[in-house]
């Protein structure tokens, strides 16, 4: 399969006038209507975590049906709370979604052809492979998974079932990194050598608290999944679990899943890497959460050369929390955020690409880059001869530069990564920790 | 440091897993997994041995369960076919089972199967499955007890609106 040539957005709203200065909130009583989508035209979604990055992804299944592209026809969540709160939502917008506890039963029914996984990060890979399994295509959250294993059982699925599945680093559907990666894929900046990312630290659980049974709303066996057993904590559930390195792994896992996908773009690097990788840390010293607050990594690359940085807090060159500076034979970019949210070099967005120069592909449909990342996946399906722009295999290639620098901080010690076999050279231990063990029956 | 510091450090900072002091518990449980990252490396010699006779010594001793679930995933990293026996006998302990099971899924080696096709012939109605999944994890037909991944099984008291 090939990936989209770039679609002018223009040309786009031109060849779907009607939708053109539109609104995305459109009656419903014309979505049917002659010259419109129809039902059968839809795809059918169900939402799978529908809590924090889950409800902004229910607001764009609910945009899309406006726009007759999709159904709303299933919830998920282990918190009956965030559940009961999703389905309100629905009927607020006129929309009858059936609430579930347990995503299989989403799995089960035949009428939905997609899912969109807003889990936390430990849930992704067992998500993603069941729903493939299942024959459901699949936006996923990012990091998409929390081990190499993981990544590796997602994009067998998704190939051996034909499904598309979209990692949800939106970064390569926003315009500043279009921008970007426009103006050094075309030499503006000569060969890049370095690319150094800052990003604020992880937080230390300055407050922590003892174990203590679960809320009645939450279901901890289910929300805990794949995970070893342990007791509810009050700091380890909604949101917090991202400063556990077993589950959410950190900014690194978390923001250097944006970062580090756009960077690849960038580098033109999104085939099998082989790099080193050294980390460095220190880890929390109170509290319940173990990612390490500060954090210096440095991935090496070869043919060509050039090197990855990873500081938190680092040296911000920008005016936001986080970002990159690529750094090349004749001069620097930078690029904040993840290269969606914020915005672009003036250099980088009138840089003219020059005759026989590469058009890097970006799907320019919607202005909001979360539409325009969800919009993809929705194409992608559609077209069914293509794969999203962030792909599950590109996106596991992002995960595994996230994965090794914490198992290298973890470890302490320096990795050597052959991306063709997919394995550390000469280390068993570190091998092991390529996979981990899922609780039953939650497993790939 | 001598080659058996590390195993000496796990042995006198188990007790403190249990320790009633909440931030000394995870003290001690963040040192001892760090001797065992240490004994994990390539050139560690002798010290990944001592420091898998710590942990199975733990094993084999009276302790809470937490401690028992951690001994089990730091063995899970570092031991080979000498814990597979003392993982193994962890199967009949109804709280870390689970946790015993997925340790001898990840020690390579054909003792760790074939102690989890043992496991298989005697365990509990209520623990076959797991065990099942653990012995396909590992490349062995199980016939008789399908795969339970894709079975749901919780109901949610939320009405649709």
């Amino acid at each position: 399969m090939t990936r989209y040539q770039r679609i002018d957005r223009r040309r786009f709203l031109g060849t779907a006038g009607a939708l053109a200065g539109v609104p995305y909130i459109i009656p419903s009583g014309i979505l049917a209507a002659s010259g419109k989508p129809g039902a059968n035209d839809r795809i059918t979604l169900g939402h799978i975590g529908v809590g924090g990055m889950g409800n902004g992804h229910l607001g764009r299944g609910l945009k899309f049906r406006e726009l007759g592209e999709t159904s709303v026809a299933a919830l998920c969540d282990a918190d009956e709370k965030r559940l009961a709160a999703s389905v309100r939502r629905c009927g607020d917008a006129g929309v009858r979604a059936e609430p579930y506890a347990d995503y299989r039963y989403i799995l089960e029914r035949d009428d939905i052809d997609a899912v969109i996984i807003a889990t936390p990060d430990h849930w992704h890979g067992v998500q993603t492979v069941h729903a493939c399994e299942s024959g459901k295509h699949v936006y996923v959250e990012k990091p998409s998974s929390v081990t190499v294993q993981e990544g590796q059982a997602m994009v067998k699925a998704a190939r051996a079932n034909n499904r598309m599945v979209q990692v949800g680093a939106q970064g390569r559907s926003g315009m500043p990194a279009y921008y970007t990666c426009r103006a050094i894929r075309n030499g503006m900046i000569g060969r890049v050598k370095t690319v150094d990312c800052w990003h604020y630290a992880n937080p230390i659980d300055a407050n922590p608290v003892p174990d203590t049974a679960p809320p009645p709303e939450l279901d901890w066996d289910m929300w805990l999944g794949p995970l070893r057993w342990r007791p509810y904590n009050q700091r380890y559930c909604h949101g917090t679990f991202r400063w556990l390195l077993e589950s959410g792994g950190g900014q690194i896992r978390d923001r250097g899943a944006h970062q580090f996908s756009t960077i690849l773009w960038c580098m033109d690097a999104d085939g099998p890497l082989s790099f080193s990788v050294e980390a460095t840390g220190n880890a929390p010293t109170k509290g319940l959460w173990d990612c390490p607050p500060d954090m210096d990594v440095t991935y090496r690359f070869k043919d060509p050369e050039w090197t990855l940085i990873w500081s938190q807090p680092g040296r911000k060159a920008g005016k936001t929390e986080f970002g990159q500076v690529f750094y090349g034979e004749n001069g620097s970019l930078l690029l904040e955020w993840e290269g969606a949210r914020k915005w672009a070099e003036p250099e980088a967005i009138d840089f003219k690409v020059p005759p026989g120069g590469f058009e890097p592909y970006t799907p320019n449909l919607h202005d909001d880059f979360g539409m325009n990342h969800m919009g993809e996946w929705l194409k992608s399906i559609a077209a069914s001869d293509r794969l999203p722009n962030v792909d599950i295999e590109i996106a596991h290639r992002t995960a595994i530069l996230c994965i090794l620098g914490n198992l290298s901080y973890v470890l302490g010690r320096k990795l050597e990564w052959d991306g063709v076999q997919q394995q550390i050279r000469n280390d068993e231990h570190a091998n092991r920790l390529l996979a981990k063990p899922q609780r039953h029956p939650y497993h790939l | 440091m001598s080659h058996n510091d590390l195993g000496r450090e796990i042995t006198e900072l188990a007790p403190r897993l249990a320790d009633g002091d909440v931030e000394v518990a995870r003290a001690a449980k963040r040192a001892m997994w760090h001797c065992v990252r240490q004994a994990g490396r390539p050139d560690a010699g002798d010290e990944r041995q001592f420091v898998v006779a710590a942990l199975i010594s733990l094993l084999q001793g009276s302790q809470p369960a937490a401690v028992y679930r951690e001994v089990l995933w730091m063995l899970s990293e570092i031991g080979s076919a000498e814990s597979v026996g003392p993982i193994a006998a962890m199967l009949s302990n109804k709280t870390a089972r689970e946790d015993a099971r997925m340790a001898l899924e990840r020690i390579p080696g054909d003792e760790s199967v074939l102690a989890l096709e043992l496991a298989l012939e005697s365990a509990p109605a209520d623990f076959r499955t797991n065990v099942a999944q653990s012995l396909r994890a590992r490349g062995q037909e199980v016939p008789g007890l399908p795969c339970q991944k894709l079975k749901p099984t919780k109901q949610t008291e939320v009405s649709p609106v």
